[in-house]
């Protein structure tokens, strides 16, 4: 017995997603937005910081849309354990 | 004791419990079959969101992270950085397109990217074209590996005293020749378990290097003084500057194209696919993409070790007594920096990080391999045994192939052989990825644009001279004046073409090829504990299941072949 990951989200949610993903990407894409090397942070200019940065903060965008577009099988999880265990056996009853 | 002995003990030591772990792995979690291809090569596609987070972040971050990446920087500053913006925006793209492409892999009992193209265009020549590329472009990402090892081993001294290729590169090979046997053995799960052992080395190695080295150099503030001031300084053999500490505009183009042509690259390397395929649900992976950037942080600070050596006067030394070898800049920055006991650690971190990823890259060249070049062209109907033994020995003729290739390399800029892979690779991305959406592309146009990019790209590449070569010297070339990225043009190149000849072929009466796929499938999310078993046989045809799917689909092209499955929405 399989499993869907049904695609049961709004369109706000996939252009909430789109959006998030698209500044994750183009970030740093668009080299003209951190080619400088003022504001320095400490002794690190700006090219050097801005994108190691953006590497949490890009982290964080795709942790954001993972949220957004998990999908749970049954309604709400409860324990995920125990859900699972119990879609297993009656996967197994039904397709016997 | 000797100084010298210590860092050479404490590599020997790392590496006899590495290859312990590897040989005990066999045991690891044991398969009901270990002779099924996706226990040996996908580690029985039960990794969860841990280790499967350890054996991606471990296969992408490799001898191209320690050794090319910083070699580059370096030698030219600023324009190396662009691994950093190529590994922030490869998990966004990832996240994208990866978990339908893990559903219908899993759907279906795909092990490779060229088996789900064949099954989804109809085409086994677009399989094998996507197969041969993943296998072509993986053997210079392997050397590089090779390349990142002997660096290691040149800096320790070891090995580099005879002039017989054979004897100086003995230690290279005795360390290759070991770990392909418990890749032999094990497969998937001995390098998923040496992975934890590799990371937990790298880690340490780079938060010491990080808070200890500046701090003896006379803080970053110096070190980027120092390395500005050589970035300025003319190269008496190009007659312009080195570099510069920033992108200058008329470098943002290329810097733009690398960073985003090697993101697109990455995950079509079988390699990493093969880590997206072993997860053990649809969810992990996207859950992965939020925290592999881990690995890009650490990437990011490894790749400033390029600037850390540039501000030690001995390390600048060693490497113009070595004809100007950027690639040992980060060994000699361990030997000059750390007492030798640590450098012994950051040593082995490098050559373990270079080994596991080497050996994971032979395993997903041989699934690929297995998958859509032996079972289609030599033995249709080979039992799980047959292929996992054709794939163990594949995996080994990988590694002697890339063994041979490395021996005889020019090593200026390893990063090259990683660019020239990614060349290669990504003309395999509009029917791998573009195929997981639509598909609107005619086969044949997808096979003529591939073959019209594959051609324009390497001829292209092997035009770019560069680092002393005059063939294959770069891999950035002037379009319209703006110097890009090979990989990206020939990219557009081959979308173009594709897109052009699809009505070409429709109008000409061309058949499209079947697809075995159904819309249901790019969103499947089973249960681990009820893996579906394609490769077994159909009671009905007694032949493997994928064969059968498609004599019944052929004979009633209506009814899905796997009607007795639930079918989920249509997306």
């Amino acid at each position: 017995m399989t499993h869907y990951a049904h695609s049961r989200k709004s369109p706000a949610t996939w252009t909430a997603v789109a959006i998030l993903l698209a500044m994750a990407i183009l970030g740093t894409l668009w080299i003209p937005l951190y080619a400088r090397s003022a504001p320095k942070l400490g002794p690190f200019p700006f090219f050097y910081w801005f994108q190691l940065i953006w590497v949490p903060l890009s982290a964080v965008l795709c942790r954001i849309c993972y949220l957004l577009l998990r999908v749970r099988p049954d309604g709400p999880a409860k324990t995920g354990r125990r859900q699972l265990l119990c879609i297993s056996t009656t996967s197994r009853s039904s397709s016997s | 004791m000797h100084i010298d002995n210590i860092p050479f003990l404490i590599v020997v030591t790392a590496f006899v419990l590495v290859t312990y772990i590897g040989f005990a792995a066999a045991r690891w979690r044991p398969a009901e079959d270990p002779m099924r291809l996706s226990e040996w090569g996908l580690g029985g596609r039960r990794f969860g969101t841990f280790v499967s987070w350890f054996l991606v972040g471990g296969d992408i971050y490799t001898a191209y992270t320690f050794i090319a990446v910083p070699a580059l920087i370096y030698a030219t500053g600023a324009a190396g950085f662009y691994a950093l913006s190529y590994t922030i925006m490869v998990f966004p793209i990832v996240f994208i397109f990866a978990p339908r492409l893990w559903s219908v892999a899993r759907a279906r009992g795909y092990v490779s990217p060229g088996e789900f193209v064949r099954g989804r265009h109809g085409s086994q020549g677009l399989g094998l074209a996507v197969a041969a590329t993943g296998i072509l472009a993986t053997m210079p990402y392997i050397a590089l590996q090779l390349v990142g090892i002997e660096s290691v081993l040149t800096v320790m001294g070891i090995g580099s005293t005879s002039d017989n290729v054979f004897v100086r590169d003995l230690p290279l090979i005795i360390a290759f020749g070991v770990t392909s046997a418990y890749t032999y053995l094990a497969g998937l799960r001995a390098l998923a378990l040496i992975a934890f052992v590799k990371d937990a080395l790298i880690y340490l190695t780079v938060i010491v290097a990080i808070l200890y080295i500046p701090a003896r150099l006379g803080g970053w503030g110096h070190v980027f003084d120092v390395a500005s001031a050589h970035l300025k300084t003319v190269n008496p053999a190009t007659g312009k500057r080195y570099g510069s500490l920033i992108v200058m505009p008329a470098g943002e183009w290329s810097y733009a194209t690398l960073a985003l042509g090697s993101a697109l690259a990455l995950f079509m390397y079988p390699h990493a696919a093969t880590g997206v395929f072993a997860a053990s649900r649809r969810d992990v992976i996207r859950r992965n993409a939020a925290m592999l950037p881990a690995y890009t942080l650490v990437l990011g600070l490894i790749a400033l070790f390029g600037y850390l050596a540039r501000a030690v006067p001995a390390v600048n030394a060693d490497v113009k007594a070595d004809g100007g070898n950027s690639q040992l800049s980060v060994p000699l920055l361990f030997e000059h920096m750390f007492p030798g006991w640590f450098a012994g650690i950051g040593y082995s971190a490098i050559i373990i990080g270079a080994l596991v990823p080497a050996a994971v890259m032979s395993i997903a060249a041989a699934n690929l391999f297995t998958r859509t070049i032996y079972r289609e062209l030599v033995r249709p109907y080979a039992t799980p045994a047959q292929e996992t033994r054709v794939a163990r020995l594949v995996s080994l003729l990988m590694k002697v192939g890339a063994l041979a290739f490395a021996l005889e390399l020019n090593r200026t800029f390893s990063i090259n052989l990683q660019l020239l892979g990614g060349i290669w690779i990504v003309q395999t991305f509009p029917a791998v990825v573009i195929g997981l959406y639509t598909r609107w592309f005619h086969r044949y146009a997808l096979i003529t644009g591939w073959a019209v990019a594959m051609t324009y790209g390497t001829v292209e590449a092997y035009r770019t001279s560069g680092g002393g070569q005059a063939h294959f010297g770069g891999s950035a070339a002037p379009v319209f004046g703006h110097v890009t990225y090979i990989a990206i043009t020939a990219l557009i190149l081959n979308v173009a073409v594709s897109t052009l000849f699809t009505p070409l072929f429709r109008a000409a009466g061309v058949q499209d090829g079947y697809d075995e796929t159904r819309p249901s499938d790019y969103l499947a999310d089973p249960h681990p504990a009820s893996i579906p078993r394609p490769r077994l046989a159909d009671p009905a045809t007694n032949l493997p299941a994928s064969h059968a799917a498609r004599h019944r689909a052929a004979r009633t092209p209506a009814r899905s072949p796997r009607s007795s499955h639930r079918s989920g929405p249509p997306h």
